[in-house]
C-alpha cells in the first residue's frame, strides 16, 4: 500500500454539479460568478409554522433532463433524491468515459437524509426509507454489481466519501469511484435546524460580524477519481492529494472551542506543504455564529492565516450531503478559470482570528487548495487538492 | 409557586432524560446549567421547547434563555408571569 | 499483521466478550440499561442517547472498558463503524415531534440523533478519541466490505488502532452490536473475512 501512496496519484476523470443555479457544473459556476444566489424566502412551504431562507431545487427541471435522456419509463419508481443523484452521476460518467457496470468500479453515496421525507405520508420502517436502500437503487441503474456504500458522516460525508474513496483507489480495491454527494430539503429537515435555532431569517454571511445563521440548500455533485501513475499525470489534471478526518472530541452539537478536530485535520493534510502554494482554503463557513468562530480558530493554529479564505454558502445553501463534493469541484472549476471565488454575504469580519476573505472574485495563479467541513458528532475533515503532479 | 417548581423538576427530568436524578436532587436556587445536572446546550434548546409546549411560552432567541434557565426558581417565576396555558 | 485484539457482541439475548459470556445480575432492567448499571455507571449522558448509539456505547465499554490510561486524550485510534437502518429509529422518534400541525413541536434532542455518524461521535467523546470517526451505512452486512474499509483506515499515518463493527438498531428491543479492536499485532485472530465472520454470525 506504501508503495502505491508514493507512485499513484488519484485523479479526477469527471464532475458535475446539479444546484439551483443549473443543472451542470459550467451552469453553476457562471451563476456564481456572476454572483448570483438561490436563496430564497419561503413562508408557508411543506406547511411550516416558520418561513424560511434556503436554496431550492426545481424538480420539473430535473426530470426533464433525466426524460431526455432516458426516457420517462425508465425513471419510475425512483424517489426525487434518487433520480436527483442518477442525474448528478449520469452527467459525470459521460465526462469520464467509463462503464459503470464494471466491478472495478466502485459507489460512494454521501447523504445526511436521503429519503426521510418519505416518513411523511409513512412513519413505519420500511428499507427504502434508508440511504443505503438508494445508494444501492442508484448503482444498480447503472448496472453496477458491487456493494454501494453511503458515508454518512452529517456535514462533513462529502469529503470523507472522498477519502473513503482515495482509499479504496491506493488499496486496489477497485480503478474508479464514482462519489455522489446529495441531499433533498424537507419539513423534517428544515423543522429541525429551526429546533436547533441554526437558520438565518436572511441570506446567510459566512464569517461576517452580523451573520446570524445558515441557510439549507439542496443539490447533488459528483466526482470521478481514478488511480494514475506519477509520470503519467498531466498539469491540467487534478488530485486529490490528502485526507483526513479528526473528531473533537468534545460536543455532539457543538463545535469545539479550540477548533481541535478541525485543526488536527487540517494539521494532517498540511505536512509538507507551503502554505504560500495554496490558491485558497475553502472553509465549511455555514454563517453560524459557532461554526465560523471556530473554523479561524483552527486556521489560525494551523498557520493559515494569511491564505486566502473563501466560503460558497451564499450561493446556494448549506447543501449538507453534497456540501463537500459540490464546494470542492466549484473550487476546481473556478481554479481552471484562474479564480478565487468571493464570499458572498461577507461584508465586516465577525471572527476571532481574522482571515483574508473578500466578497468579490480574486484572480490567482496559485493550483493548490484545501476544502474544509465540521458537522455534528463533532466530525471535521480536511482534503488537500492540487492540480498538476509535483506536490503531494 | 412550590407546586410549580415541582412540577418543573418532574418536567425537566422527563424532558431532558435525567433517568438517575430525583425532583429532590435538584436545588431550586443553583444555576442549572453549569456542573450540576450536566446540562448542555442541546437541553437549553429542550427546555425552550418544554416552556412552549407546556405554558405556551415562545421564545424566539435562545439568548433571552439565559436569564430565563439560570435556576429553576427563575424558570417558574417567568413561567408564572407568561404562561398562556 | 493487523489482527482482532478483543471484540464483544451484543443482542438481546446477552453480550459476550471474546467469546465468553457476561454474567449480570438479576434485574428488570432491558439488556443494555443493565449492562450500563452494572458494567459502566457514571455517565448519565447513556440516558440521552438513542437506541441505535446505547447499544454502540455499551458495546465499545465493554471492548475497553478495562484498557490501561483509558480516557488519556489520544489520537491514534480510530472508531469505524458500520450500519443499515442506521439512524431510523430517531428518524421515526423525530417525525412523530412535527407530524401532527397542532402538536408540532420539533425537539433539538431527537433531531440530533437523526444523524447516524453521532453513534461515533458518542464513543469519540466518552474516550476523549481525537482521532478518525466515520459512519457508513450498508445495504447488506457485507464482511468483505466492513474488512476492507477498516484496513483502510490504516492508511491514515497517524491511526495505529481502530475500534470498528457494526451497530443496528432499528427500534429499542431490536438491536444488535458487534466490535472489534484492530491492531497491527502478533497476538489474536487475523483480520480476515473469515475470522470477522465468525465472530459477526456466531449464535
Amino acid at each position: 500500500m506504501e508503495s502505491a501512496l508514493e507512485h499513484e496519484l488519484i485523479v479526477r476523470e469527471g464532475d458535475n454539479i446539479v444546484s439551483p443555479l443549473g443543472l451542470d457544473t459550467a451552469a453553476t459556476l457562471r451563476a456564481v460568478v456572476a454572483g448570483e444566489s438561490a436563496l430564497r424566502r419561503y413562508e408557508g412551504l411543506w406547511d411550516l409554522p416558520e418561513p424560511f431562507v434556503a436554496s431550492l431545487l426545481d424538480f420539473g427541471a430535473i426530470d426533464r433532463a433525466l426524460s431526455a435522456r432516458y426516457g420517462a419509463e425508465r425513471l419510475a419508481g425512483y424517489s426525487e433524491f434518487e433520480r436527483l443523484s442518477i442525474l448528478s452521476a449520469a452527467c459525470a460518467l459521460d465526462e469520464a468515459g467509463i462503464d459503470p457496470s464494471s466491478e472495478r468500479v466502485l459507489f460512494f453515496l454521501s447523504t445526511t437524509k436521503g429519503n426521510v421525507a418519505l416518513l411523511e405520508t409513512d412513519n413505519r420502517y420500511r428499507e427504502e426509507v434508508l440511504p443505503d436502500w438508494s445508494a444501492r437503487r442508484i448503482a444498480s441503474f447503472f448496472r453496477n454489481p458491487n456493494p454501494a456504500v453511503v458515508v454518512s458522516n452529517a456535514c462533513t460525508s462529502g469529503l470523507c466519501a472522498q477519502i473513503a474513496a482515495m482509499r479504496a483507489l491506493w488499496s486496489g480495491r477497485c480503478d474508479r469511484a464514482v462519489v455522489i454527494g446529495a441531499d433533498r430539503q424537507s419539513r423534517f429537515i428544515v423543522s429541525g435546524f429551526q429546533s436547533f435555532k441554526a437558520l438565518s431569517p436572511e441570506a446567510c454571511r459566512p464569517f461576517d460580524r452580523n451573520r446570524t445563521g445558515l441557510n439549507l440548500g439542496e443539490a447533488a455533485a459528483t466526482v470521478i477519481y481514478a488511480r494514475r501513475r506519477r509520470e503519467e499525470v498531466t498539469p491540467q489534471m487534478w488530485i486529490a492529494c490528502r485526507g483526513a478526518i479528526r473528531n473533537d472530541a468534545n460536543h455532539i452539537s457543538g463545535p469545539s472551542r479550540t477548533g481541535e478536530g478541525c485543526y488536527r485535520a487540517l494539521q494532517a493534510v498540511l505536512q509538507g506543504v507551503d502554505p504560500g502554494e495554496l490558491a485558497v482554503v475553502n472553509v465549511h463557513g455555514t454563517a453560524t455564529l459557532y461554526n465560523d468562530e471556530m473554523e479561524s480558530i483552527a486556521l489560525d493554529r494551523a498557520g493559515l492565516t494569511g491564505v486566502p479564505v473563501n466560503a460558497l454558502k451564499g450561493y446556494f445553501g448549506h447543501t449538507m450531503g453534497a456540501a463537500g463534493v459540490l464546494e470542492s469541484v466549484l473550487t476546481m472549476h473556478a481554479l481552471d478559470e484562474g479564480l478565487v471565488l468571493g464570499t458572498r454575504g461577507y461584508a465586516e469580519c465577525g471572527v476571532s482570528h481574522p482571515q483574508s476573505l473578500t466578497s468579490r472574485h480574486v484572480p490567482t495563479t496559485r493550483r493548490a487548495f484545501v476544502k474544509m467541513l465540521s458537522g455534528f458528532g463533532g466530525c471535521n475533515a480536511a482534503l488537500l487538492f492540487k492540480r498538476g503532479g509535483e506536490i503531494c | 409557586m412550590e407546586e410549580l417548581v415541582l412540577e418543573l423538576k418532574n418536567a425537566i427530568i422527563e424532558a431532558l432524560n435525567l433517568e438517575e436524578v430525583k425532583p429532590e436532587d435538584i436545588d431550586p436556587d443553583a444555576p442549572l446549567f453549569g456542573d450540576g445536572l450536566g446540562l448542555d446546550s442541546i437541553d437549553a434548546l429542550e427546555l425552550i421547547v418544554l416552556m412552549e409546549k407546556r405554558y405556551g411560552i415562545k421564545l424566539q432567541d435562545p439568548a433571552a434563555g439565559r436569564e430565563i434557565f439560570r435556576s429553576l426558581r427563575t424558570m417558574a417565576d417567568y413561567i408564572a408571569a407568561h404562561r398562556t396555558k | 499483521m493487523l489482527t482482532i485484539r478483543r471484540w464483544v457482541r451484543i443482542t438481546p439475548t446477552g453480550a459476550v466478550i471474546d467469546g465468553r459470556p457476561v454474567h449480570l445480575e438479576p434485574t428488570e432492567d432491558p439488556l443494555l440499561v443493565a449492562l450500563y448499571r452494572q458494567r459502566v455507571g457514571s455517565y448519565p449522558k447513556f440516558f440521552k442517547m438513542d437506541p441505535l448509539c446505547r447499544a454502540g456505547f455499551i458495546a465499545s465499554e465493554l471492548l475497553i472498558g478495562e484498557e490501561p490510561s483509558r480516557f488519556t486524550p489520544r489520537g491514534d485510534r480510530a472508531v469505524v463503524l458500520f450500519t443499515h437502518s442506521g439512524s431510523f429509529a430517531s428518524d421515526s422518534h423525530y417525525e412523530r415531534t412535527i407530524c401532527d400541525r397542532a402538536e408540532y413541536y420539533p425537539s433539538p434532542a431527537v433531531f440530533v440523533y437523526t444523524l447516524a455518524n453521532i453513534l461515533t461521535g458518542e464513543i469519540a467523546i466518552r474516550n476523549r478519541y481525537f482521532g478518525e470517526t466515520s459512519c457508513y451505512l450498508l445495504d447488506r452486512r457485507e464482511t468483505s466490505v466492513l474488512a476492507a474499509t477498516t484496513r483502510e483506515a490504516f492508511l491514515d499515518e497517524e491511526t495505529h488502532s481502530v475500534l470498528c463493527g457494526w451497530v443496528d438498531s432499528p427500534d429499542p428491543d431490536c438491536f444488535e452490536a458487534v466490535l472489534f479492536l484492530v491492531e497491527e499485532s502478533d497476538e489474536g485472530p487475523e483480520w480476515i473475512d473469515d475470522n470477522i465472520c465468525k465472530v459477526m454470525n456466531d449464535k
